[in-house]
Order: structure tokens, then sequence, then C-alpha cells
């Protein structure tokens, strides 16, 4: 066999591996199969302890694998095929194209925290100025490609728009009030650099479809490698909140108006790895937490304590200060709006 | 004996994909020693100023080849990175 027909073959069988992956989730969907682990608080309760986070995992996992290999794959794929030149290149460029670009695409380039706070420096740097790196920087956690499709998996796809949308909107009004305090500007002023990109070039070499292909799904072990370890002990902390946090509290502390405002708090704090915030909102949900109180909770991820002390370290503490203030007032009004909305207040 | 410059883009301290991305480029420059070409590896920070000034955003790891960069957002094969510096090279 000659080369182009041994990179034709691998490309295809990497190709059906991924259109299964993809079948099996519409598949699921179609004979209404939940992907959602389905063991009730009340079932757990029973259990001796040591069972608890057992019973739930294996739960959790007969449930949950096909959701979660269809959003490691997709997020491998979208993060290794979007045109990332042609976003970098413009995402400098100006004011409007710079807070389009950072609501548009921060959802698809950040799907490892690792290229987050770099790509946040850069567009800063760049001349796009403070306003679109902080739009950036809060849509980035907040609506990247695998929370979104668990949440809408795991809780309901009206919760993941509402949460996409709410998101974008917060980031943007944190960019825009940033970029006009006289912190955020004098920031700016300092790490502006003049004509940017002037002196070398970038010339990507694309590398054949299959190894692009492969490229993408070892990307997508890689990611899963990272995250998976937090997400089981998260599982297992999760387990136990539904075994032992008893529903009246959460029906007292965590529905109504003081249930948003206590959920925003907890939400940043209370450093949550990837995708957890996402499960154990659905077990205080299950447990009778309003869907209001659950989207400040969902929201509460930007102003977490982790990624603020990354950013501190380019931006000044008051630009922190000011986009976790932001964040947080954010979260609650949309809490509050959606509970309105939603008549579950 | 030629000279090509490789410079290893990521953020300090490097990430994970970055460190892979290094060894990746130490491997080929291994290699390619037996056939003349003499590598030199640095390492340059996204972040800082110098190197947003010479290439713009970049998405983390990207390699830069004699000041061009060639890789970005991914973590090359060390065939693919031997095959860009013999290219650079000649």
């Amino acid at each position: 066999m000659d080369e182009k027909t041994v990179r034709a073959l691998r490309a295809g069988i990497i190709l059906a591996f991924i259109i299964v992956v993809i079948s099996l989730l519409i598949y699921s969907r179609i004979m209404a199969y939940s992907l959602a682990p389905q063991s009730k608080p009340v079932d757990l309760r029973g259990l001796p302890i040591w069972q608890i986070p057992i019973v739930y995992l294996i739960d959790y996992f007969s449930h949950g694998t096909i959701c979660l290999l269809f959003a490691f794959t997709v997020a491998g794929l979208i993060y290794e095929f979007v045109p990332k030149e042609a976003i970098t290149k413009y995402m400098g460029s100006g004011r409007v194209a710079g807070y389009g670009l950072a609501l548009g695409m921060a959802p698809f380039l950040t799907v490892c925290s690792c290229t987050m706070v770099p790509l946040f420096g850069g567009v800063l740097y760049a001349g796009a100025g403070i306003g679109p790196a902080i739009t950036f920087l809060l849509m980035a956690p907040a609506a990247n490609i695998l929370t979104i499709l668990l949440t809408g998996e795991m809780i309901s796809w009206e919760v993941a728009g509402v949460r996409i949308i709410a998101s974008a909107t917060v980031a943007l009004v944190a960019g825009i009030i940033i970029s006009k305090t006289p912190w955020g500007k004098a920031v700016e002023k300092e790490h502006q650099v003049a004509n940017a990109a002037a002196t070398a070039k970038i010339e990507l070499v694309k590398p054949p479809l299959d190894e692009r292909l492969w490229a993408a799904l070892k990307f997508a072990g890689y990611l899963a490698k990272q995250i998976l370890p937090f997400f089981i002990l998260g599982l297992i902390a999760v387990s136990y909140v539904e075994a032992f946090l008893p529903e009246d509290i959460v029906g007292t502390y965590l529905t109504g108006v003081t249930g948003i405002l206590i959920a925003s708090v907890l939400g940043g704090p209370l450093y949550t790895p990837t995708l957890v915030e996402v499960v154990l909102g659905k077990a205080m949900w299950d447990l009778g937490m309003s869907k209001g109180a659950l989207l400040s909770w969902l929201m509460g991820q930007p102003y977490d304590v982790a990624n603020a002390l990354a950013v501190s370290r380019i931006a000044k503490w008051k630009v922190v200060l000011t986009y976790m203030l932001i964040a947080w007032a954010g979260s609650v009004t949309f809490g509050l709006l959606y509970s309105f909305l939603s008549g579950s207040l | 004996m030629k000279e090509v410059k490789v410079e290893v883009i990521g953020p300090e301290p490097p990430c994970m994909r970055c460190q892979a991305v290094k060894r990746v480029v130490e491997r080929a420059a291994e290699k390619l020693k037996q056939s003349g070409i003499m590598v030199n590896i640095e390492r340059a920070n996204i972040m800082s100023k110098e190197v947003v000034q010479k290439y713009g955003i970049l998405v983390s790891p990207a390699l830069a080849i004699n000041n061009t960069v060639k890789v970005m957002g991914r973590v090359p094969s060390s065939d693919e990175v031997e095959k860009l510096i013999r290219e650079a090279a000649e």
C-alpha cells in the first residue's frame, strides 16, 4: 500500500469511531435513555457509608459514559479544527472585533485551562485592550464546550441555554465597565505593545487529515486525563451530599431570593473543579434547589479564587476585584430574572 | 554544521502540553544532530511583551522555527518537527 492509501484508511477508521460516538448519543436521545444518574437521595440514604460513593459512581458511569465520551471527543475535534490563526489575528485588531470574537470564540478555544490565561494576556497586550480581554476571561470557563454539553445532558438544555446567554451578557458588561474604570485603563496602558506582530511571521503548517483527526482524539484523551480524576473525586463528594444533605435545609436555604444569594456566594469561592459544579448542581436540584438558584450556582464559576489568582499576576487586584464583583452581581441578577420568568421563585 | 533556532512558546510555568512539545523537539534535535543540523532549543514565555510584540496573540503551545511560527495550539509529532527543521535548514 502506498502512503496515500494508508492515510486515507487511517482517517476513515478515526472518522468511523467519531461517527459511532455521535450516533450513540443520538440513539440514546431517540430511545429517551437518560444520561444522568438515576439514584435518588432516598436510595443512597439506607446504604453503609463506604457503599454510597461506589453505588453512585456505578450509577453515574453506567449512564454518563456516553455523554462524557461525546463531550470529550467533540471538544477535541472542535479545538483541533477551529481556525486558530484567523481568530488570534482578529482578536487583537480592534475593540468591536475583540468583543465579538471573545464572546464567540472563547467557548471553543479554551477547553484547556492552560490556554486561557495566556490568551487573556495576549489579547490585552496586542491592542484590543482590557475590555475584550476581560470578556474573554469571563466567557471562557462559563460557557466552554465541555461544560455546556454536560449541563445540557445532565440538567437540561433550557438551563444550558440560559447559562450561555447570561454568561455572555455578564462577560460583555464586565468588559465594558472595566475598560472605563481608571484602574482598568492603567493596566491597559502598562501592557500595550506598539505595533504587535510586526517583526515575525506566522506560517502554520497543516498536517494531513488523518494526523489532525488523530491529534483531536489524542487531545480529547488528554483532557479526559486532566479532568476525570477531579471529576471522580467530585462525584464521590456529590454522592455524600445527595445522601446526607437533608431536603428541608435545601428547601429552606436554596430556594427563593435567599437561595439565589447563597448559591451565588457558594458558587465562586467554593472552588469546584471543572464539570463537578454541574453534577453538584444537579444533586442539589434533585434535593429541591430552585431553578434560579441553580443558575446562580452554575454562573459562579468565573469568579473562583484559583482563576482570580492567575489573572492577578497580569492585571491589578483592583481589576480582579471589580470583575469578580460584576460577575457575582450578574449571577444574582440573572438568577432572580430566571426565577421570575420561569415562575419558580 | 547548520544551525536552526527553535522556540517553544508557552506560559511560565510551562503547561503540560508545552512540556510535551519541548520533549518532541528534543527528540527531533537528537536525530538531526547526526545529519549535521544543530538545533538550538529556546523557551519563550507567551505572556511576555517581547513574544507578543514579535508574534502577536498565540494559542499555546506554539513552536517557532527560525522566527516563524509553524505550529500552534497542538502537539506535533517528532517526525513532523524533524521535517520542519530540515526545511528550515536548507
